[in-house]
Order: structure tokens, then C-alpha cells, then sequence
């Protein structure tokens, strides 16, 4: 009680020491573990130990519930594409620097395949907190990190069964595929029926859950299957909609609790590595921080992202995995790789995950749009006066322009779309490729010039730069805002705030009216108490 | 059998989900399933053994469970209560003891033995009885509230009963000094646990605890660690788990956040106190029972104890019915007395024939009065019609106004900019809006009813009357979120309606029937397309 006590006390303070700092809570906990000599909690082993499997396994357990390939809908092949050759190529360089430093070739296969994954947990948490899941480059991120999970998952079952030789790592994949049969079976047939339909109660539904879990722990044990992949596709099989929301309801409190103390606990067991390990430790972390960045950012401008998305996708997943974490430790509980490597990992993961807030960034992305080799080259400039601005097509700059174009106006769009862009060129729309409130393409465009412009960025940042660029000059300038301390700002600065939020609550209350409003609420207690007697 | 801890734990859950569903069938109370799950793994297969680690897990279930009982109740509910509850609380402990010791005696125990037995036939089970009337949700009515004054009281009394077991085991004189001493310190402790922990309510963590809700991670973990940490400190008085998880529930009852804390803990509690129960049905050894006399002991425990309840309760002014369901909660022996016999063995004092004896009647006893507790209201009213409640003199039955449901809600889900410009124009035209978000900030300033919490929580979304909800709105930019809601309104037949943030999202939110998107972008267009025209770009149609 008293090693859970202070546990739970280190995980507490961790908690708040990243709220204060602004920083990702995995590293604050695995740091203050580190530091902070826990007395009782090293007399008692057992417990610590025991808590330690228990958060492990919910960890990996809740991150296979997460894996929903419809969220990365319309981008799929863009991440497909990342994701692969971000975890081979990383990996690969990671396997080379690793042999380079002097390993052995065991050790440094798994220091290759810690270097590969970026975090899930972290990056999502990071869009999260920044509403950048829906932007486009949040959507290729998420869909770049869950095909890493699904491919590290494999590559432990690789790891952990290679030193028995190549048959036993075919039975391991078999096993892992039989697993993988096995979830969708749960994921579409057997969970459904049981949490959704099953008329359980809450109680009843959350033993259903685990019991899930450990089930494909035991059935993968049976298999060969180490105990995370087992945990991994337990959590598959509950990820179909709307089952992952049941589970994620279910599950919040537990998967909270133990990975709270689960990091804590971990940083008890790292030993911060000593002289030729530490510079170790560092200079795989900067290889992480250096290659990641500019790597992604090419493979997704390959895949048609612009310039700007590919570098804050790049920045944002320049750190390794928990995952990391998790191969170092099998394998260090295996007796393959020491317990200093095991540090190195460690140190590595906690280095670039707590970098990755500083890094991902507006302020460092506009520094490497700077010196990205796309600046430079080509600037055909639009000779244009009194036209008319789209900066952002989205959804809805079709009807804009249309109504624009009927009436004469000569219209020119910015967009980061690269498909959105070649489409309008198509039809003799001038266009620019681009970030719409870099002051470049702004000059380019003439946007002093224009009789209006239409601002429908996504960032509110980026209308104030538009404002601040057009400054006095004539355009009518239109922003859409969504609350109003943002339209206050519009007003301030100029331009004419566009209140979507208000527009939409406008709508609303007319359809309320008319539907629900006014009518009488269906009597309540019509059939309760019978009055049969 | 050696398969390590999570071996061990993996049987225990997967056994504990498979008896919970087979016996959904047969109306079983699930912790009486749980029991049967362990009886199942350990006497029977001898699957697992328990271990250091699960004793711990099943502990940690019980401090979960206390603390949540103490979130629900508040200093003063239970104040109010503090008389009848010493008393009856008391008065059923000297009952039994004495009326126990004479029925162990009658059934030819020796006299150590009787002893034994009528103190393990004294105590009922805090958990079992707060796990029952919390899966009732009764906690907080009157009488559930007096049984749980009632097991604080017994709390106090088992503490006293430990320090004799020691001064017997220890072969010292047990003085009358001894034991008031004991007693002195167990209420000395008590006092000063209750007054740090009252003060600290008052003066140490409201502010802590508010910067903490911003984020309800972090609320959680601070309100575990609390716990625990008030936990350690009742040990260290040498007070039991109970009352320490208990004292830090209360102190965080007052807390604008304890309703969110209580749903929150809730999956967690469950989980742990799961475990509880079925190693107590591993570590329960029936073999060499004798199952005469543990039909009589347990006849003795389910009939005399309500019994005497009935008779002090009902002195106390307070009715028939409330007496009547305090009553039936005390009709079962508890996981103490099963260690408080085992002592008994170590110690040499009675032999392990009585241990097994003991484990018969608490399986017994602790089914049989599930049964009671779930189905008290029944039990009632059949007894009252056959008139034999009378016999107490108890106030025949109080007007028990059933709480007026509010109108139906619209509940709005998310209080953005948009989601609280929903709540304030919905409240204009006079409909009852109750609002939900995970941060408190959000929610400040609304004028219409607010709730803290996280909606993918079904719990949550009862709270809020979601089934007989006019409408629910979610203002949210959570894709998952949207699309879960927008599927328990489906399934409950509440109409929704959903932000669509981006076009993309629409199909599927179609394909789950909800009556209205909210499509700021949409309505942005027309918006634009009105300034166009005002400043005489486009021309209207």
C-alpha cells in the first residue's frame, strides 16, 4: 500500500510539473521516477513489479483500441506511404549508427527498431490539445503512428523469437496472425453482440473487456505470442466503431490510473547511463531530432501535402515511441540487451518526447519554411488589380467563387492543397500552392491590391498575419472566426469578422423552433404505477 | 499453481466475467457470483493461489470502494445520522456477541471456540453491504446512510477486538486498563485523522484541487493519491483501510468536482473490488464444515440480527420501512471475521475445524443477504401484508414524495464559444438545458444546469437524463466523440444533433440518423456571401 501510495504520489506531481511546464507527462514521470530515490517502493519489488506488467499491458491494451483506420479516411495511402518508409528508413540508419557506435548486432537491431515508431500517445495528445486532428496533416500523422504501432507489435514478435532461429520466428508471426484472426472475429462478431447488444450492465461490460484481454494474452502465450501483442490485438478486436467508444468509456479510468504510475515506476528502473552511454544516448536522440524532421517532410510532400504541413508532420513525430520503452524492457527481461542499453533507450525516448512541444511549433515551422528549397525558384508574379482573394478553398469556396465568377469578378485562390489547386488551374482559375498567410504569397498575389478577400484559414494566427499585411490598404476583408474574443481581434484590426459559430447557432434555433420548440414534452410518467389493483 | 501475477490475475478476471455472465441468467447478485468464481479457482481447482499482489489489488478495491461511499455523503448526511447508528450499531453488537455465544454454546462448542465464533458472527461486511446498496444506488437514502454510520461504528468495535485477540494471543494479562487503552487509542487516532482530514477539506485542497480540474487527468490522480495518502495515514493510527478511504472521500466531498470523481472512479472500483470477492471465494476453505451447524449459525445471523435492528431502530423514531431495510443490510457475516478465525488458528486458541465452520456460514450468510439487500423492497412489502412488522411498534410508513423529474433536458454536449451560445439562446426560450464539458472553467458563467464530465461515460450520460432528453446537441470537434453520441441517441431514440466541423464528416453522421448538423462552415458561406453582396461584389438572387 504504502510503494501504491507513492506512486501514486510521484505520478501526481509529475502530473502537475507538465501542466506548469507545458510539457508531455510521459517524460516528467519517467524523470521524476528517475530522481527521485523511492525507498519503499525499491524494498518492495514485487508490488512495484507487479503494477509495472499491469500498466504495461493496459497501455499497449488501450493503444490497439485506438487503432481506428477510418480516422485517417481520404489519406490512408499518403500515410501508408510515410509510415513505411519513415520506420524502415529510420530504422535502417538507426540499425547502422547503433553498429557504427560499436553494439553488437543484436543490441543494435533493437536499438534500430526503439528508433523507428514516433508516439502515439504523445502526438495525439499534442493535436489534440491544439485542435489539429482534423487538418489534414494531423490526419496523415495520426494514420503515420498507428500503422507504426501495428508495425512494431511485429517487429517484437520478430525480435523476441529471433534468437531461436527463423522457424521460430515464422510460428510467432503464425501466432500473431492467428491473434489477428482471432480480433476480428471479436471486433465484428463477438463483442459487438456481447457489450452492445448484450444488455450487461456497466460492471459486467468492463469484466467482458478484460476479460478479452487476458484471454488473448493466455491464448497468445499458448501461441508463442509475447504478452504485449497479445494485449495490442485484444484492443484491435474492441476498436470497430462504436464498440471503441463503449470501450474507451469503460476503460478511461483504469488505463489512466495504471499509466500514471506505470512511467513513474519506469523511471525508477532506468539508471541514468553513465559516461560512454550517456554521449551514446545523445547522439541517437539528436538523430532522431536531425533525420525525422526533414525525412517526413519529404516523403509527404512526395505524397502532394504542402510544403508547411510536411514540416509540422516532420517536427511532430521527431521522437521515439512508449513503444521504444516496451521493446527495450522485453528485451532486457529476456537478458538480451543490458540494462544499460535499456537506459540509452529510455534516455532517448524521454530527450525527444519532451523536445517535441518546443519543436512542433509555428514559430520553428516558419523558421524552416525559411530555408526550405521550395522558397526559392519559382515566383511567376500575377499581374492583377481589384480582384477578389479565397485564401482556403475548403469545403465551401466552390459556391464562393461561383457566385463571384458570375458576377465578373476575377478571383485568384491560395491553397495548400496540391489536388485542390491542379483542379482549379484545370478549369482557368489562377491559383497559388500555398500557405495563404505567408507574406510571400501574399506580395505575389497582390493582396494590397484586391478588392476583397475572403480568409477562411484555419488558424486564427494566420488571419491576424493577413491583417497585419494588408494593413491600411483597401480590401474588404472578411475572417471567419469562431468566438468572440477572435472577432473583437477582426474588428481591431480591421477586417470584418464573419461569426460561423453564431451563424450556425442561428440556423439552429430556427429549425428548433420549428421541429421541438413549443410542443409539449411527451408525458413522463404515463405508464409508470399502474394503478391496476 | 505457479503461472506468475498476471497468469493469476487473468484467471481471476476471466473466470469472475464468465460466472458474471452465466449467472446474469439466474438473477444472481454479482458479488455472489464472484465468490463462486473464486470457490471455482481455488478450493475446487486449486488454479490460483493468492498472492502478496492480489491481496493488494483486492485491498486497493476496498479503499476505492470506501472512497467512494465517503465522495457520495457529504461531513453533515452523516452527522445526521450518528446517533442511531452508535446506537443501533452497539446495541446489534452486544446482541449478537452475547445471544451468539450462547447459541455456539447450545450447539456444544467449547468455550474458547464460542468465544470465537460470536465474534465472528458479530461483524457484518462494509463491503459487501456498500457494494450492494451502491449497485442499488441507495447509498445516500436515509437508511443507506445509517448503514454505513452503522459499519463505522463496527469499525471502531473491531479495532477494540483485536487488540483483546492480541493481549489473549500474546498469553498477557488483559487488563481492563489494557483494553480501554486500546479503545483510547483507536479513538484518539480516530479524532485526529477525522479532524486533519476535516481541515484539510476546508483549507488545504479546494485551490490545489480547482487549478487540478482543468484537466481531468490530472483531478483524478490527485484524488487517488489523496486517498492513499490519507490511507497510509490512518495505518500509521492504526485505523483501519476502511476508515481512512472513507475519511478521504468525505473530505473531498464538498468539492464542486465530487460527482465527476465519483463517475470516474466508479469502472475503476469495480474492477479492484471484483478481484476483492473472488479471492475471498479462493482463500474460503470448506472442507471439513459442519454444514448442521452452519445452517443454525447462519439462521442465527440472518434472522437475529435484522431482528435486533428492527427493535432498536424502531424505538428511534424513525418507520417501519426505513427500519426495516437498515435492518436486512446486517444479516451476514464479514471478510474479517474469516481473518479474525484465522488468527484464532495461529494463535492455537481453536482449532482450523472452526475456520471452515466460519467460511460456511459467511458464503451462507453473505448470499442469502444479497438477496435481501437487492430485493429489499419486495421483501417489505410482503412482510408488512402479513402484518408481521407490527409487532416492533415502528411509524407505520412516512410520505416519501417521490422527487419531481425536471422537464425533459436538451442537453448540450461541449461549451465552446458555440456550445454556449446554444446553452444561453435555448435558456431564453425557456427550455431546461443541462450542459456538459470536462474542463469547470468552461462551464462557468452559464445559466443553465451544468455537469462535469467525460461523455463517452454511460454513467455520465444517465446523470443527465440522456434517455428521456428532448434533444441532445453536441458542439464538440471530436470526430469519435460526435460519432459515439450520435450512436446512444440512435440506440435510445433521443433525437441529436451534431457539429459537423467538416464537410467530410457528414455521410457518416447521416448514416446515424441524426435530425440536424450544425455546419458553421455552411452558414459562414451565407454569411459571406451576404457582405459580398453589401459591399456590392455579387448581386443577390
Amino acid at each position: 500500500m504504502t510503494t501504491l501510495a507513492l506512486l501514486l504520489l510521484g505520478a501526481a506531481a509529475g502530473s502537475a510539473l507538465a501542466r506548469f511546464l507545458r510539457i508531455p507527462v510521459i517524460p516528467v514521470l519517467i524523470i521524476l521516477g528517475m530522481v527521485t530515490p523511492l525507498l519503499g517502493a525499491r524494498q518492495d519489488a514485487d508490488t512495484l513489479r507487479s503494477i509495472f506488467e499491469l500498466g504495461l499491458i493496459f497501455l499497449v491494451f488501450v493503444a490497439g483500441t485506438e487503432l481506428a483506420p477510418k480516422r485517417v479516411e481520404g489519406r490512408r495511402k499518403g500515410a501508408v506511404a510515410v509510415g513505411l518508409a519513415q520506420f524502415f528508413m529510420i530504422g535502417a540508419a538507426g540499425l547502422g549508427l547503433s553498429l557504427l557506435m560499436g553494439f553488437d548486432a543484436m543490441t543494435s537491431l533493437y536499438i534500430g527498431l526503439a528508433l523507428s515508431a514516433s508516439s502515439t500517445l504523445v502526438v495525439v495528445r499534442h493535436l489534440k490539445d491544439r485542435q489539429q486532428m482534423f487538418e489534414p496533416f494531423g490526419r496523415l500523422v495520426t494514420g503515420v503512428l498507428f500503422l507504426q504501432d501495428l508495425l512494431i507489435i511485429v517487429g517484437i514478435v520478430v525480435l523476441l523469437r529471433l534468437p531461436g532461429g527463423l522457424g521460430e520466428v515464422v510460428v510467432g508471426l503464425g501466432g500473431l496472425a492467428t491473434l489477428a484472426l482471432l480480433a476480428l472475429v471479436s471486433q465484428r462478431w463477438l463483442m459487438p453482440r456481447l457489450v452492445l447488444h448484450g444488455n450487461l450492465g456497466e460492471e459486467e461490460k468492463l469484466l467482458v473487456v478484460l476479460a478479452q484481454l487476458f484471454l488473448f494474452m493466455g491464448i497468445g502465450h499458448a501461441l508463442g505470442v509475447p504478452l504485449v501483442a497479445g494485449a495490442f490485438l485484444a484492443g484491435v478486436g474492441l476498436s470497430s466503431f462504436p464498440l471503441n467508444g463503449v470501450a474507451r468509456g469503460l476503460l478511461w479510468p483504469l488505463s489512466e490510473f495504471f499509466l500514471a504510475v506505470f512511467f513513474f515506476a519506469m523511471g525508477a528502473i532506468i539508471q541514468l547511463p553513465t559516461g560512454a552511454g550517456l554521449v551514446q544516448a545523445l547522439i541517437l536522440a539528436a538523430f532522431v531530432l536531425v533525420v525525422t524532421p526533414p525525412l517526413v517532410t519529404f516523403l509527404a510532400e512526395k505524397q502532394g501535402f504542402s510544403a508547411r504541413a510536411s514540416i509540422e508532420s516532420g517536427l511532430l513525430l521527431s521522437q521515439t515511441s512508449e513503444f521504444s520503452l516496451i521493446i527495450a524492457l522485453s528485451g532486457m527481461m529476456l537478458g538480451i540487451i543490458t540494462p544499460e542499453v535499456f537506459s540509452i533507450i529510455g534516455l532517448v525516448t524521454v530527450v525527444t518526447m519532451v523536445l517535441t512541444p518546443f519543436l512542433a511549433t509555428d514559430a520553428v515551422t516558419r523558421a524552416l519554411l525559411q530555408i526550405h528549397p521550395s522558397r526559392r525558384g519559382k515566383t511567376e508574379r500575377l499581374v492583377l488589380d481589384n480582384h477578389v482573394l479565397l485564401l482556403g478553398y475548403g469545403s465551401t469556396g466552390n459556391r464562393l467563387l461561383k457566385a463571384l465568377r458570375d458576377n465578373g469578378k476575377e478571383v485568384v485562390v491560395v491553397d495548400e492543397d496540391a489536388v485542390v489547386v491542379a483542379r482549379l488551374r484545370a478549369e482557368g482559375v489562377p491559383c497559388l500552392r500555398g500557405d495563404g498567410s505567408d507574406p510571400n504569397s501574399l506580395r505575389q498575389i497582390r493582396a494590397r491590391r484586391a478588392q476583397a478577400i475572403v480568409c477562411s484559414l484555419r488558424r486564427f494566427r494566420d488571419a491576424e498575419n493577413v491583417l497585419a499585411y494588408v494593413e491600411e490598404s483597401r480590401p474588404k476583408t472578411l475572417v471567419r472566426v469562431f468566438d468572440d474574443a477572435a472577432a473583437d481581434r477582426v474588428k481591431e484590426l480591421g477586417g470584418v469578422p464573419i461569426r460561423s459559430d453564431e451563424a450556425a447557432v442561428d440556423s439552429f434555433m430556427e429549425w428548433f423552433q420549428a421541429t421541438l420548440g413549443g410542443t409539449e414534452p411527451p408525458p413522463a410518467s404515463a405508464s409508470a404505477e399502474p394503478s391496476l389493483r | 499453481m505457479e503461472q506468475g501475477f498476471i497468469g493469476s490475475l487473468g484467471l481471476i478476471i476471466i473466470a469472475g466475467a464468465a460466472f458474471a455472465l452465466l449467472g446474469r441468467f439466474a438473477k444472481v447478485p454479482t458479488i455472489v457470483l464472484y465468490i463462486f468464481a473464486g470457490l471455482f479457482l481455488g478450493p475446487v481447482t486449486g488454479l490460483v493461489d493468492v498472492t502478496d499482489a492480489l491481496h493488494l489489488i483486492a485491498e486497493i478495491g476496498i479503499a476505492l470502494l470506501l472512497f467512494l461511499v465517503g465522495l457520495e455523503l457529504s461531513f453533515s448526511r452523516i452527522r445526521d445520522v450518528g446517533k442511531v447508528a452508535v446506537a443501533a450499531g452497539l446495541g446489534q453488537v452486544v446482541f449478537t456477541a452475547v445471544g451468539g455465544l450462547a447459541v455456539c454454546w447450545l450447539l456444544g462448542f467449547g468455550w474458547m471456540e464460542s468465544v470465537f465464533l460470536a465474534i465472528a458472527l458479530t461483524f457484518s461486511s462494509t463491503v459487501v453491504v456498500v457494494k450492494l446498496l451502491d449497485q442499488k444506488g441507495d447509498l445516500n437514502s436515509l437508511y443507506g446512510r445509517i448503514a454505513v454510520g452503522i459499519f463505522l461504528v463496527q469499525d471502531i468495535v473491531v479495532i477494540f477486538a483485536l487488540t483483546l485477540l492480541a493481549g489473549l494471543g500474546g498469553g498477557e494479562e488483559v487488563t481492563v486498563a489494557s483494553v480501554f487503552h486500546g479503545i483510547g487509542f483507536a479513538f484518539g487516532g480516530m479524532c485526529l485523522l477525522l479532524v486533519g482530514v476535516l481541515v484539510a477539506s476546508r483549507y488545504l485542497l479546494p485551490k490545489p484541487f480547482a487549478w487540478a480540474a482543468r484537466s481531468p487527468q490530472m483531478l483524478f490522480i490527485w484524488s487517488l493519491c489523496w486517498c492513499f495518502l490519507v490511507v497510509l495515514g490512518a495505518e500509521v493510527l492504526n485505523l483501519s483501510l476502511e476508515i481512512g478511504a472513507f475519511l478521504a472521500g468525505i473530505s473531498l466531498a464538498q468539492l464542486p468536482y465530487s460527482g465527476d470523481l465519483q463517475r470516474r472512479i466508479h469502472p475503476l472500483m469495480n474492477f479492484f473490488i471484483a478481484i476483492f470477492f473472488v479471492t475471498l471465494g479462493i482463500q474460503m476453505d470448506l472442507g471439513g464444515g459442519d454444514w448442521g451447524r452452519a445452517i443454525m449459525l447462519s439462521l442465527f445471523v440472518l434472522i437475529g440480527n435484522p431482528l435486533i435492528f428492527m427493535f432498536i431502530i424502531t424505538r428511534m423514531k424513525y418507520s417501519q420501512r426505513t427500519a426495516f431495510q437498515t435492518s436486512v443490510t446486517v444479516a451476514q457475516i464479514s471478510e474479517f471475521s474469516f481473518i479474525f478465525a484465522a488468527m484464532g488458528v495461529t494463535t492455537g486458541l481453536i482449532g482450523s475445524d472452526i475456520l471452515s465452520l466460519v467460511a460456511l456460514v459467511g458464503l451462507v450468510t453473505i448470499s442469502v443477504s444479497a438477496y435481501m439487500i437487492l430485493y429489499s423492497d419486495p421483501l417489505y412489502r410482503f412482510m408488512n401484508r402479513w402484518g408481521i412488522l407490527r409487532i416492533f411498534g415502528g411509524v407505520e410508513e412516512e410520505a416519501t414524495p417521490e422527487l419531481p423529474l425536471g422537464e425533459a433536458p436538451v442537453i448540450i454536449v461541449g461549451m465552446n464559444a458555440m456550445g454556449r451560445q446554444l446553452a444561453r439562446r435555448l435558456c431564453a426560450v425557456g427550455e431546461r438545458v443541462i450542459a456538459i464539458d470536462t474542463d469547470p472553467h468552461k462551464l462557468k458563467e452559464l445559466p443553465c444546469e451544468t455537469m462535469l464530465g467525460d461523455v463517452e461515460s454511460s454513467a455520465v450520460l444517465e446523470a443527465a437524463e440522456l434517455p428521456r432528453a428532448r434533444l441532445l446537441i453536441s458542439a464538440l470537434q471530436i470526430e469519435d466523440t460526435n460519432n459515439f453520441l450520435a450512436h446512444r441517441c440512435k440506440s435510445m431514440g433521443v433525437p441529436a444533433c451534431i457539429h459537423a466541423f467538416d464537410l467530410g464528416l457528414i455521410p457518416d453522421l447521416l448514416d446515424l440518423d441524426v435530425q440536424y448538423l450544425l455546419t458553421p462552415k455552411v452558414d459562414a458561406l451565407r454569411q459571406q456571401l451576404r457582405e459580398l453582396e453589401n459591399a456590392g461584389l455579387i448581386q443577390g438572387k
